[in-house]
């Protein structure tokens, strides 16, 4: 099962809209998308995560690199809509308090 | 179930998906938890993708073998591969304190499972067999239903 990706450009911010499950096989596609992102220009970046039922730690890895953007540049990287199952798998990685986590990506966008 | 379900995947990553398929439908007969049940899920994921990435370190034509056994309490699950084989006491998980992308498979399976052996003694590839107790974890399932 592939992942599927949207992307929505704010002045500032982008929203990466997150559908599918993350594996081994699909986190390559999350991380190609979100690479490009890791720029200056963009002050928030939230991904979505409402639409994901599944990430195992590939995808966590992928994540983990938006976080040490975000600690180098001092940009804003964050998470939103958890699904348990995810953040389950977050909790076990002993991250969830690591990440700026909201519940909704309109929270995310404000902070 | 004392009859084991086995399955045998190439060592191709988009076959995980099945495979999380099959333990998920395996689980959910035996009632096991949905909580449980994802955690267990999780694990063979992880087993399965190192098996990709540092035994077979590529080749997507290789076989995957995967036996699924829940007898008693015992939810056992065995990966077998024919890969390169590795120094199983350098297998622990990486510290956590340092945030930092890649090294959890290994965390989440310690954390997960009450059992966790790699046996190397063989010509080829590695047997990794993992444990969990699930008498705990239907037991405060029930009890939650009750409650």
């Amino acid at each position: 099962m592939g992942i599927d990706l949207q992307l929505d450009k704010g002045e500032d911010s982008v929203t990466v809209t997150v559908s599918g499950d993350i594996d081994m096989s699909s986190s390559t596609k999350m991380r190609d998308v979100l690479t490009p992102l890791f720029q200056k220009d963009n002050k928030v970046i939230v991904v979505d995560l409402s639409g994901v039922g599944y990430m195992d730690s590939s995808g966590i890895a992928t994540l983990v690199e938006g976080l040490q953007w975000s600690h180098n540049s001092k940009n804003k990287f964050r998470l939103a809509a958890l699904s348990p199952g995810v953040k389950d798998v977050f909790e076990i990685a002993r991250l969830l308090t690591v990440f700026e986590v909201f519940d909704t990506k309109e929270q995310a966008l404000v902070g | 179930m004392a009859q084991p379900i086995k399955l045998s995947v190439p060592s191709d990553p988009k076959y995980l998906g099945l495979i999380r398929k099959v333990l998920q439908e395996l689980l959910d007969s035996h009632d096991v938890p949905a909580d449980t049940a994802r955690r267990l899920i999780l694990c063979v994921d992880e087993a399965c993708a190192n098996v990709i990435k540092h035994s077979y370190e590529g080749p997507c034509d290789e076989p995957i073998e995967a036996t699924f056994t829940i007898e008693g309490d015992d939810f056992k699950v065995q990966i077998r591969d024919y890969g390169k084989q590795c120094d199983t006491s350098q297998i622990k998980p990486r510290c956590l304190d340092k945030v930092a992308p890649g090294g959890l498979g290994t965390h989440f399976i310690n954390e997960i499972m009450d059992e966790v052996s790699y046996c190397t003694n063989r010509a080829k590839g590695t047997l990794l067999t993992m444990i969990k107790k699930l008498k705990s974890e239907l037991t405060s399932a029930q009890d939650k239903d009750k409650g």
